[in-house]
């Protein structure tokens, strides 16, 4: 299997530079998985993935120079990958030339050492069973349940896994493969009835069986947060500090990433696009995007164009250190490529992080609700009321309110408001809450100033 | 397949350019021996299974993408596969491949299988089914138009964006076309199948005066021919759009914050009922009894004159299909009749378990997801009143025209949807726009807060794209010009 696609990229680009291609990189992908979900103590979906795909970007040279394009499919046969290098080659002969196109061939590539060594560390076998799986999300749903009488309908517990292999290669001779297990564990509960219900979540991912959240402990966190959002209202409009909980800051730093994204900066869609080197937070903000991390899901040893990753200092004591890059982004702001490109099958590169670490603070929750005094403790978000090029932001909000640094009341309906850049600067507090989510770790982060709309 | 972080119950709306990921069959021949799928749903069925369907997919898309003034940037996907289903009582099993050699195939079914207790066989024979309405060409959109030509246009367009205004500085143009091709073998052995072009076009541009940059985005498209996106000047209007609204965002000032009255205009506003009951009416929750809106029908959920309905059977809409994922004739269902709670929207599993006829709303993202029940275009009727009568008798509130994406939480109730372009009124007079501020209500209560109706329906240009459960599908929404007495409007300035 695994053999296949290798193979299959290998072809591509071969078959690419024998149709005419002055350069070309290719992937191959194959997912495996298995889902099970159940509900009231019953198995609902029993569900399982077996797909492939492979991709083709080709570069074609033009009177006007080089221009290029990208195409996927699912068809590994000879034939299809006949099919589809004739189709990028078309296409690319189709596609504009840009004087500042950058080829794959020639990027900074790890070495064969390394690529022995990420080879050997990959998990081979299957994280999990589908009997493990269906046992774990009963035991979670059942934890809920039995938490409190006030879990009065469960929307169900989702356990799955699987396995992604990937495999890339490159005109230049540069071939890498890697495969990544995961499994996660979700919960959805409702307390309350009729007009009271409340709804919350918890959930778990993990590359290894043995770094997952208990099943018992994620019921119980997914109960514990429905039945303390019973009673919530809105609140009055007023000017207040906010905290976010580390599961809702992981999108300020989502809204930072988009913002530090080259490509958005090349074509001045950030808000960030004149701060390279500026100091945009607080000194005592640290941010790091390390690409070979024990807890994180975003490894990797080399980004969607072979560049070789290494670990980055994003933001350094409150300063932006710089734009993240693919090869094109980097040419274009002169600078090197900082191994952050982004790829799937088809379409131009994207820009993206790996494992995302924010440095905490000293705060536990209670002393930085003390520290706060008055303020809105934020849990849940909604609705997508963030502008890349201004940093206006306006989102719809519930979570609790914090009086003389206690939290009195749940609320919900109520929306904050601000422009991301004065918010970045008004972060007040980290809190010691380190948590991780995926390939993003995140403590609660407290901005003061914000805006909150509501109706007492 | 792995669960995913986001919120179950939570669903989002948004108008902007995301990658069309439809799946996309020419012609109607399956790529599959009948003898083979034959095979299959006899390994497949058990006895006393409730329902069970092979789902087939063949797709293609196609998109050219601008930027810096140049068509930089031409993709393509072509992807096929099957998803095997056995479903009893509320149990369900799922197989899903792209490899379509008969062992593969025979692995699939006998996984989907897996919930059976049954080892009981039944023996079926796959036959024709008459196909149901015709509501778009079961054509190619992207055969008549070349990429070539496609290129030509978003030249033109970019060209010209800029010769509007000399404060664009940005322009993002993309075209994409994708064609699906959906065959479907029932339990009962029938075969239907359905071929949908989907066809879009986006212009976003960034616009920059004395230092200060802001955006504006528009789009259009629908179930037909590319042709028609170069007939007209409906694309060259789409561009006007978006640089005026860009401008405009230039001059906007701060957003209020708090409770106030709020007109709504005509079309993609529409988001607001798709938001706010829309999903709740959906039939898996109303069945879970996890939706604000279970156990309601005949209850009055909205004021009098309000009716919304949920009609995936309109000619070449995005949202409308000839037939759901499972095969059942898409329709016309009302939702709310006069502010009466009438129907909720129906896939098979739901409307069985809860004892009513399917209601054409069950789909999936592609074969590799399950069905769940989903909108298709939804849209409140027109009223009687003057849209210029419902602006002048608001005295002091938000007119928001136009928005972004929206999203929901079910089973709270809450829900907010985003403006992109609204300004502030004042005696009934528009005055100066504001920035982009999220309005959040809740959906049981904000329709009983409509105090007029328009006589102006419209529905939005066909750029709607639902998200649920981690799926994405095409939708349409649509209203005439609404008084909302008061809504939480969600700025900086209190």
């Amino acid at each position: 299997m695994s053999a296949d696609i290798k193979v299959a990229a290998a072809k591509l680009v071969e078959m690419a530079k024998k149709a005419g291609a002055i350069d070309a990189d290719a992937l191959a992908v194959n997912d495996i998985g298995e889902n099970v979900s159940v509900r009231n103590r019953q198995i609902e979906t029993v569900e399982r993935e077996d797909s492939r795909g492979i991709g083709l970007r080709a570069f074609v040279k033009t009177a006007d120079g080089l221009s290029f394009a990208s195409a996927s499919s699912s068809d590994l046969s000879d034939m299809g990958i006949n099919a589809l290098v004739d189709q990028v080659i078309t296409m690319a002969r189709i596609s504009a030339a840009d004087p500042d196109a950058m080829p794959p061939s020639g990027a900074n590539h790890p070495t064969d050492e390394e690529l022995r060594i990420w080879a050997n560390r990959d998990q081979k076998e299957s994280v999990w069973t589908l009997e493990a799986a269906r046992e774990a999300a009963l035991a979670c749903e059942e934890a809920a349940l039995e938490y409190s009488d006030r879990i009065e309908n469960s929307e169900g517990a989702e356990a799955g896994f699987g396995n992604t292999h990937v495999a890339y290669a490159c005109a230049d001779g540069f071939a890498g493969e890697y495969s990544k297990s995961s499994l996660g564990l979700s919960l959805s509960v409702i307390a309350g009835s009729g007009d009271a219900m409340q709804r919350d979540y918890a959930y778990s991912r993990a590359r290894e069986l043995a770094k997952l959240k208990a099943p018992e402990l994620i019921g119980r966190e997914a109960a514990e947060r429905a039945v303390r959002r019973m009673g919530s209202k809105s609140i009055g409009t007023r000017q207040t500090t906010v905290i976010f909980e580390p599961r809702m800051a992981t999108s300020i730093l989502g809204h930072l990433m988009g913002a530090i994204n080259g490509r958005s900066v090349l074509q001045n869609r950030s808000f960030l696009a004149e701060c390279s080197g500026e100091m945009i937070f607080p000194e005592f903000f640290q941010l790091t995007d390390d690409p070979d991390h024990p807890d994180g899901l975003g490894n990797r040893l080399f980004d969607g164009e072979g560049t070789r990753c290494a670990k980055r200092t994003i933001i350094d004591s409150g300063r932006l250190t710089g734009f993240l890059t693919d090869r094109y982004a980097a040419a274009r702001l002169k600078s090197e490529p900082t191994g952050h490109a982004r790829r799937g099958l088809t379409g131009d590169t994207g820009i993206g992080s790996s494992n995302l670490i924010l440095n905490p603070g000293k705060l536990d929750s209670a002393a930085m609700l003390k520290e706060i005094g008055d303020g809105i403790l934020v849990t849940e978000m909604m609705g997508m009321g963030v502008n890349g090029v201004t940093g206006d932001y306006s989102r719809g909000a519930a979570g609790f309110l914090i009086e003389n640094g206690e939290i009195v009341q749940p609320v919900n309906e109520i929306t904050i408001a601000g422009n991301l850049k004065e918010m970045f600067a008004n972060i007040s507090h980290l809190g010691s809450d380190l948590t991780w989510f995926g390939s993003t770790a995140v403590p609660s982060i407290a901005i003061s100033n914000m805006t909150i709309a509501g109706q007492d | 397949m792995i669960p995913k972080p986001n919120k179950p119950t939570s669903s989002s709306l948004t108008g902007k350019s995301v990658h069309e990921q439809l799946p996309p069959m020419t012609e109607s021949n399956l790529p599959i021996a009948q003898e083979t799928l034959e095979q299959m749903l006899n390994a497949m069925v058990p006895a006393g299974a409730d329902d069970a369907d092979l789902y087939i997919e063949h797709g293609t898309s196609e998109s050219l993408a601008l930027e810096e003034g140049r068509v930089k940037h031409v993709s393509a996907s072509t992807h096929q596969g099957i998803g095997a289903r056995v479903i009893k009582g509320e149990i369900s099993g799922h197989a899903y491949t792209d490899r379509l050699e008969a062992p593969a195939l025979m692995e699939c079914a006998r996984a989907a299988r897996t919930i059976a207790e049954s080892n009981k066989n039944q023996s079926i024979a796959i036959h024709t089914a008459q196909p149901n309405h015709q509501l778009y060409l079961p054509t190619s959109p992207s055969l008549s138009v070349t990429m070539p030509e496609r290129k030509a246009l978003l030249e033109r367009l970019d060209r010209l964006a800029r010769s509007l205004d000399p404060r664009v500085k940005q322009v993002f143009a993309n075209v994409s076309a994708s064609f699906s091709t959906v065959h479907l073998v029932r339990m009962d052995g029938s075969l239907l199948s359905d071929a949908r072009p989907l066809v879009r076009l986006n212009i976003s541009v960034v616009v920059e005066q004395n230092g200060k940059r802001e955006t504006g985005s528009a789009g259009g498209g629908g179930r037909f021919d590319l042709t028609r996106m170069l007939e007209g000047d409906e694309a060259e209007r789409l561009t006007r759009e978006a640089v005026r609204l860009a401008l405009l965002n230039l001059d906007a000032i701060a957003a209020p914050a708090g409770p106030m009255p709020v007109v709504l205009g005509p079309g993609w506003p529409g988001v607001l009922l798709h938001e706010a009951i829309g999903h709740g009416l959906e039939g898996d929750f109303n069945r879970k009894g996890s939706s604000a809106f279970s156990g309601r029908i005949g209850e009055r959920i909205a004021a009098k004159g309000v009716t919304v309905v949920d009609d995936g059977s309109i000619t070449e809409r995005r949202g409308s299909l000839n037939m759901d994922d499972e095969g059942t004739p898409t329709r016309c269902t009302t939702l709310i009749e006069d502010g009466i709670l009438t129907a909720y929207m129906q896939d098979r599993q739901n409307a069985r378990l809860m004892g009513v006829e399917p209601t054409g709303n069950g789909r999936r993202e592609s074969y590799a997801h399950p069905v769940m029940p989903r909108m298709t275009n939804t849209f409140m009727l027109a009223g009687k009143d003057d849209p210029k009568e419902i602006l002048a008798s608001m005295k002091n509130g938000l007119y928001a025209v136009n928005f972004g994406g929206g999203q929901v939480d079910i089973t709270s109730g809450k829900f907010v949807f985003t403006t992109s372009e609204a300004y502030l009124v004042e005696n009934g007079e528009i005055k100066a726009p504001v920035k982009g501020a999220t309005l959040i209500g809740n959906g049981p209560d904000v329709l009983t807060r409509v105090s007029m109706i328009g006589n102006d329906l419209e529905l939005d240009p066909g750029v709607g794209t639902c998200g649920k459960g981690g799926q994405s599908v095409p939708v349409g929404v649509g209203q005439p010009t609404l008084k909302v007495d008061e809504m939480v409007v969600g700025g900086t300035e209190s």
